[in-house]
């Protein structure tokens, strides 16, 4: 055997060895690099970012934020939820509207990766969005640094915020809340 | 989570199915609600399928061209004998299709990857030292690899549900200490290049008890810590913006700093103290969120292995061929001189950019090429170019298990993968720093690659916990919303 096929052979080797990383690194680059997100549009973002879509006009800047503060707190939603008074998680709106997910004690991801417990497949939701847990015995919303981030009763979430009973959380598109 | 407990409120939702989950009719327990379980099998197991055929390719090839380099012809033994590994893996891979549907489909071809290159390199190395039959490190290579792949396929079969661990936390704990202890009892006991960590009658059938210890120690810190994590984590005072723990809250950290440093003076094995510390250290850190604990630790560690450096002979030596390796005192000192660490680096250095060629270098000029030094070995043959492409395959073989942590819903499945993942990642750093001299050389092996049997099946171990977790996390309920 010449010394060159020798050669070409040893670098086929190497080449191989690196066809085969990238085709691990091609076959999970969602996993690696999450996948496109689409940016919500800002009427259809929440309050937070209505509002200072429309500096111009007093009027409407003031008008978007009233109705959503007033439904963050109806009569008695005070209360957080806890593993010992929450028991459900309800979809109120989107595709799923009404269905329920049972609460364990368990952590609950939300995201669109298929690892999650909470799939939401839609363009607004990131690979890995959101996550509930239980801190000290009560429910706790994080945000995983989603691209549309998580909104909980219409304020962006920044850090992990415990979760009164029927206070509504905004992921991408859909609202949840938790229920006795 | 059970499954009763799933109840749909609306009729119109009740029964909502998605499209595009491959149609297999799951479980009769599946709720008719909107939750369900995920399965794509073929999917997972398909695509591991075809990532095994492209390793046991790469691994044949690695033997043919190490024949074709340094014997010039193709002796079809070795190579029905690596035939015989490449059917064991497909074996674990025929059993996942069975028992772990939704693993993760990486793990098991890169580790089999891993697998082949150590043995091509052992082999390369029986050649040069002119090793036949059963004294061939190779072929022992080859025995090692079927029993552990062997404890692989048994691991998973066993172990249903990761949860069943956490159970046994105390016992594991109890095991890892009666491992560690086992090569110190005297008549069990072996001593190898000064480190006191083999058991073994005689010759035959000798064993690194404390690779199997590594596996029962991160069982044991993730129960432990999931039980007794808030009081670790919650209460302390600030200082310099960091909140450091209670004085009593101590005991733990400094019962396996004890536990480290018993290793460095008795078994004189700074590699594993290493580890083990290092290995409680990140649980730690991610079961509490503090950097406290880690601050304190690698301060307690640095402290100890200064005073060791100091009174200890081999620890010396060590940091001194660490700091001076090409100083003619050093270079000639015996035992203990820097020769192997210099042999190394002048091998990697051969390498160069592509390297050698398999069976063209001459990595068996360094002592114990086929273990502790197979990474000088590879990287003299297969240059930069082998050496990176091994360390991607480390990484990504890492990455998916934190990976594995990162999606675990419980608090136990998170650690232990975390803990297992990262114990491998931290053993390829000690070992590759020590070769590299990024710190001081300390006899460890490299997982998969190096010659060593206990090490293989702790190693091929650690693979099947991590599938089987990647199997439960993934096999949970779910609800699936499309947008």
């Amino acid at each position: 055997m010449s010394e060159l096929t020798l050669v070409v052979l040893q670098l086929g080797f190497l080449i191989l060895l690196w066809v085969f990383i990238f085709a691990i690194v091609y076959a999970l680059r969602s996993d690696l690099f999450g996948q496109r997100v689409r940016k919500l549009q800002p009427e259809a973002a929440g309050a937070p970012a209505a509002a200072s879509s429309f500096p111009s006009s007093p009027v409407a800047a003031a008008a978007p934020t009233a109705p959503v503060s007033t439904p963050v707190a109806p009569a008695g939603a005070d209360e957080i939820a806890s593993s010992s008074n929450a028991s459900r998680l309800v979809i109120t709106s989107g595709a799923k509207s009404g269905v329920e997910f049972p609460l364990g004690r368990d952590e609950i991801t939300i995201g669109r990766s298929s690892d999650s417990a909470i799939i939401i497949r839609d363009d607004y939701t990131s690979t890995h969005h959101a996550r509930l847990m239980l801190w000290n015995d009560r429910w706790m919303i994080q945000d995983l640094d989603s691209t549309n981030g998580t909104l909980l009763n219409g304020s962006r979430v920044t850090v992990p915020t415990p979760i009164p009973l029927g206070a509504t959380v905004k992921v991408g598109a859909t609202t949840f809340e938790l229920r006795r | 989570m059970t499954d009763e407990s799933a109840r749909s409120r609306s009729a119109s939702n009740g029964a909502v199915t998605t499209a595009g989950d491959g149609g297999t009719p799951a479980r009769p327990a599946t709720p008719p609600s909107g939750i369900r379980r995920i399965r794509m099998p073929q999917k997972l197991r398909n695509l591991e399928f075809w990532l095994l055929i492209v390793a046991c390719v790469i691994n044949a090839a690695a033997i043919v061209l190490v024949q074709l380099g340094a014997l010039g012809r193709v002796d079809t033994q070795l190579v029905l004998l690596g035939a015989g590994l490449s059917v064991l893996v497909f074996g674990l891979h025929i059993s996942m299709r069975f028992v772990a549907r939704d693993a993760d489909p990486f793990l098991l071809p890169i580790a089999t990857v891993l697998n082949g290159l150590g043995i091509a390199m052992i082999y390369r190395i029986d050649i040069a030292e002119g090793d036949a039959g059963w004294d061939s490190a190779a072929v022992r290579q080859i025995a090692w690899s079927a029993i552990a792949i062997i404890c692989a396929i048994a691991t998973i079969f066993v172990i249903r549900n990761h949860r069943v661990l956490f159970r046994y936390t105390y016992l594991a704990g109890l095991v890892a200490i009666i491992l560690l202890i086992l090569p110190l009892v005297p008549g069990l006991g072996q001593s190898r290049g000064g480190a006191q960590v083999w058991i073994g009658f005689g010759d035959i059938a000798t064993f690194q008890p404390g690779e199997i210890a590594k596996i029962a120690l991160a069982v044991f810190f993730a129960g432990y810590l999931v039980r007794n994590r808030d009081s670790l984590s919650m209460v302390g005072r600030k200082f310099l913006g960091m909140r450091f723990p209670r004085g009593r809250d101590l005991g733990p950290l400094l019962i396996v700093w004890a536990l480290s440093m018993s290793v460095i003076v008795f078994q004189r094995d700074l590699g594993t103290a290493l580890l083990y510390f290092g290995l409680f250290l990140v649980m730690l850190y991610v079961a509490t969120s503090r950097l406290s604990w880690v601050v304190l630790g690698l301060s307690l560690f640095l402290a100890g292995a200064i005073i060791a450096s100091q009174t200890l002979d081999y620890v010396g030596n060590r940091f001194a061929n660490w700091l001076t390796p090409f100083s003619d005192e050093r270079f000639n000192a015996d035992p203990g001189g820097s020769y192997q660490l210099v042999q190394g680096l002048f091998g990697l250095a051969n390498g160069g950019l592509i390297g050698t060629g398999w069976g063209q270098g001459r990595p068996d000029l360094t002592p114990v090429p086929q273990s502790d030094y197979i990474i000088a070995s590879l990287g003299e043959e297969l240059g930069l170019a082998g050496i990176f492409a091994i360390l991607a395959l480390y990484l990504l073989f890492v990455a998916r298990g934190f990976r594995i942590g990162f999606a675990g819903q419980d608090d136990f499945g998170k650690l232990l993968g975390v803990g297992l993942a990262f114990v491998v990642a931290l053993q390829v750093f000690i070992v590759v720093g020590g070769v590299t001299r990024v710190i001081p050389l300390t006899g460890l092996t490299t997982p998969f690659l190096a010659a060593g049997g206990s090490s293989l099946v702790a190693n091929w171990i650690i693979v099947a916990l991590l599938l089987r977790l990647s199997d439960t996390v993934r096999n949970h309920p779910r609800l699936v919303i499309d947008g």
